[in-house]
């Protein structure tokens, strides 16, 4: 117990120390914000008697600033009512307004400023006409203008404009733009010159029940992809998406499906790592592998929206599939409006030049060595971040396996109220939290400057409090909770064991926070201090005549810590 | 595969009729398969490529008109969007830009557009796109003309 109670301070005073309490503002009241996010759930979070899911959302929410999880029913009705309001506001139909809409990237106030500002040249980018631009003549034959046969009125059709199609090649040609994808949003006439919009009416006119599925399946898909608040839920199978209010700095959400993750880059949540770190961490886990050795050899992604592009054939001049369109120039992956003159020619890429020949600058040698340490620095790292990722793993089956069966069962030994035992839950909510900002510590430890000595160590030995102060909660609601409920009937350590997890818990969850938030900051705190601490000691080096600057890493490494030597004679 | 087959035996018709209406473009039929077919252009006039007779190969695919046909220069052209080895052309109405409302005929008239109006912001044939770009107008059009002579004239003597 006593040396639990020292970890305890040793995390308290570690506080007082370095963040003198400048986190309260961020963290205080994630509760009051709380009901608004999950409005349609359970308004108290009565954890034990909700689903999993919800718990889940739990684990992250001190952590949102404001995002609505969305499921395809709310989606549905806020497309309708987008539509219906352009409908009303401009006197159109809704298919009309849904294909400006679309046009507009689901943005109803772009629509409107747009249509009010130039309503003429809006119907001309769209597509929406007025009147006809061919006559249609009284002949009763009229030639259809794919198959060139010439047929009763009866069997074409004609968008907006006119042009006249039997229904054949109507179909024949939707049927073929809805198989090529979401491009087929923006049919357009199939005379070149014309660009009449076709839009949901013809479509339900002339597709296939399986057509018309797949189109209203790109319609949602669109209204959430070409959305800039919106996101689907990266997670394989789930078809819920998260509406996020862009402006807070922390991109991590939590779908209901129980994935957490960043909304930023759709990776798993990965605080207090940025994304452009996991992105090359996870670039880097896959690299060995085949597949990834073939995308990389084969194809690159679109410097826009990611998709892997193949290029099999043609020019330099990339243009990514709709919806996203991005042309780029293949061999630099710049924007291709930035081409011509400038890059020196097409083949020749002057960017491209200019990377290899930054190569050019490493002598060989330095980087044979520097392959050979470096990928003992990757495993070291890979390993930890691997074991934590599977010890999360472990516990969420653990917080599972406590909520189904265990806490009913040890609710009836200790004859305590399963209300009462809501601090077990939190508790491994906790860990499961903590396991993964702990993992994600890892890979923000591999990508640390070298050379950054003083951080390096700092935040070494931050990791290690990290990791130990974890332990202790782990073990505490693994191990000794185990005794309480192996036994026979009410215990009356019971209550000490309460206070002494609850106690944990709260302790390490601030610990976690702190960890967060320091390293978020890129250790700018502790910088500082470090540094101050670092040139104390090289200054009394040098009164001692040794050789200045950072010089002796290896002896200087305990002294450096010296900010925090409190603690480290105390854990020692 | 019949829809394919009728509209391009309609195009076939009209070709045989209007025969003397584009004389800038001769379009055959190959005798035993109607999905493959080849086209005599003439190089349009006031550009390097004026005085030449220049083939180009269709292969219509199965589901003309609503994929379009492959198209590839048989003769040799020195032009920034047409591969100088296979001929390939880089033309958006060939590839994302296609409508089934396009004919062979009406791709011929924008081939020839394109060999009047080169595109050296996506140069298929770098050489070339590249003098154009850098402003060498002159030796483009004498490249071109070159190439024009030696592979899409015929040989006299």
């Amino acid at each position: 117990m006593e040396s639990e109670d020292d970890i305890i301070d040793d995390l308290v005073s570690m506080e007082d120390d370095f963040y003198s309490g400048d986190f309260s503002d961020y963290y205080d009241d994630p509760n009051d914000e709380d009901n608004d996010y999950y409005s349609d759930g359970d308004d108290d979070y009565g954890l034990l008697e909700d689903d999993e899911d919800d718990q889940e959302a739990v684990v992250s929410r001190r952590d949102q600033l404001g995002y609505t999880v969305l499921k395809e029913a709310d989606i549905k009705q806020r497309q309708e009512d987008d539509i219906s309001k352009v409908s009303t506001v401009l006197s159109i139909s809704r298919v009309d307004a849904t294909l400006l809409l679309r046009y507009y990237n689901w943005s109803v106030s772009k629509v409107h400023d747009e249509w009010f500002a130039d309503e003429e040249g809006v119907r001309q980018t769209v597509g929406l006409l007025e009147t006809p631009v061919v006559q249609v003549s009284n002949a009763r034959e009229l030639t259809c203008g794919i198959c060139f046969e010439s047929l009763p009125r009866d069997n074409i059709t004609s968008a907006a404009c006119g042009h006249p199609f039997c229904r054949t090649c109507w179909q024949g040609y939707i049927c073929t733009t809805i198989n090529d994808g979401p491009g087929c949003l923006s049919l357009r006439c199939p005379v070149p010159s014309c660009n009449a919009a076709v839009g949901q009416d013809m479509i339900d006119k002339l597709a296939t029940i399986e057509e018309k599925k797949k189109y209203s399946r790109y319609l949602l898909r669109s209204y959430i992809e070409d959305n800039r608040k919106t996101k689907w839920c990266p997670a394989p199978g789930c078809e819920f998406a998260v509406d996020f209010a862009v402006g807070g700095g922390n991109f991590d959400v939590s779908c209901i499906c129980s994935r957490n993750f960043c909304w930023n880059c759709t990776e798993e949540a990965h605080r207090p790592v940025d994304c452009n770190t996991v992105a090359k961490w996870i670039l880097k886990n896959s690299a060995e592998s085949e597949n990834m050795n073939w995308i990389l050899a084969n194809s690159k992604p679109c410097p826009k929206c990611k998709r892997p592009i193949e290029k099999n054939q043609g020019c330099m001049h990339m243009t990514c599939t709709p919806p996203c369109k991005f042309e780029f120039c293949w061999l630099c992956l710049g924007t291709w409006s930035e081409h011509g003159e400038r890059t020196g020619g097409f083949y020749a890429c002057n960017r491209y030049e200019a990377a290899k020949q930054e190569g050019v600058y490493d002598e060989a040698e330095r980087r044979r060595e520097m392959a050979k340490n470096s990928l003992e620095k990757y495993t070291h790292y890979y390993e930890r971040w691997a074991s934590n990722q599977l010890s999360r793993q472990k516990a969420l089956a653990d917080l599972n396996q406590m909520q189904t069966v265990q806490l009913e069962k040890l609710s009836d030994l200790q004859c305590t109220p399963e209300s009462q035992l809501k601090f077990i839950t939190e508790a491994w909510l906790q860990i499961v939290e903590c396991r993964r900002v702990l993992k994600w510590t890892y890979a923000y430890g591999y990508y640390l400057p070298e050379h950054e000595h003083a951080k390096r160590q700092f935040f070494e030995y931050l990791q290690g409090e990290a990791e130990s102060g974890l332990e202790r909660l782990h073990q505490c609601a693994e191990k000794e909770l185990n005794k309480f409920i192996l036994c026979d009937g009410p215990s009356k350590e019971f209550d000490e064991f309460r206070a002494k997890l609850a106690g944990l818990t709260s302790v390490t969850k601030n610990y976690f926070e702190n960890l967060v938030r320091a390293l978020e900051n890129g250790l700018a705190d502790v910088d500082s201090q470090a540094v101050a601490a670092c040139s104390k000691t090289t200054s009394s080096k040098n009164l001692g005549g040794t050789s200045k600057g950072r010089g002796g890493r290896g002896k200087g490494s305990s002294k450096t810590g010296g900010s925090s030597r409190n603690v480290d004679d105390t854990s020692n | 595969m019949q829809a394919s087959r009728a509209r391009l035996f309609k195009e076939y018709k009209e070709v045989q009729r209007e025969k003397a209406a584009d004389p800038d473009i001769q379009l055959v039929c190959d005798d035993s398969n109607i999905f493959k077919w080849t086209a005599l252009i003439k190089g349009p006039s006031e550009t390097p490529y004026e005085g030449g007779v220049f083939q180009l190969a269709f292969s219509v695919p199965e589901q003309y008109p609503l994929q379009p046909p492959q198209v590839r220069f048989l003769t040799k052209i020195f032009h920034p969007n047409v591969h100088f080895k296979t001929g390939e052309i880089c033309l958006d109405i060939l590839k994302n830009a296609w409508s089934p409302a396009w004919t062979l005929q009406s791709v011929c008239r924008a081939i020839i557009a394109l060999m009047a109006h080169p595109e050296p912001d996506s140069p298929l044939n770098c050489d070339s796109g590249n003098l154009l770009r850098s402003g060498d107008v002159r030796g483009y059009q004498s490249m071109a003309r070159m190439y024009t002579r030696l592979a899409a004239m015929p040989k006299k003597g």
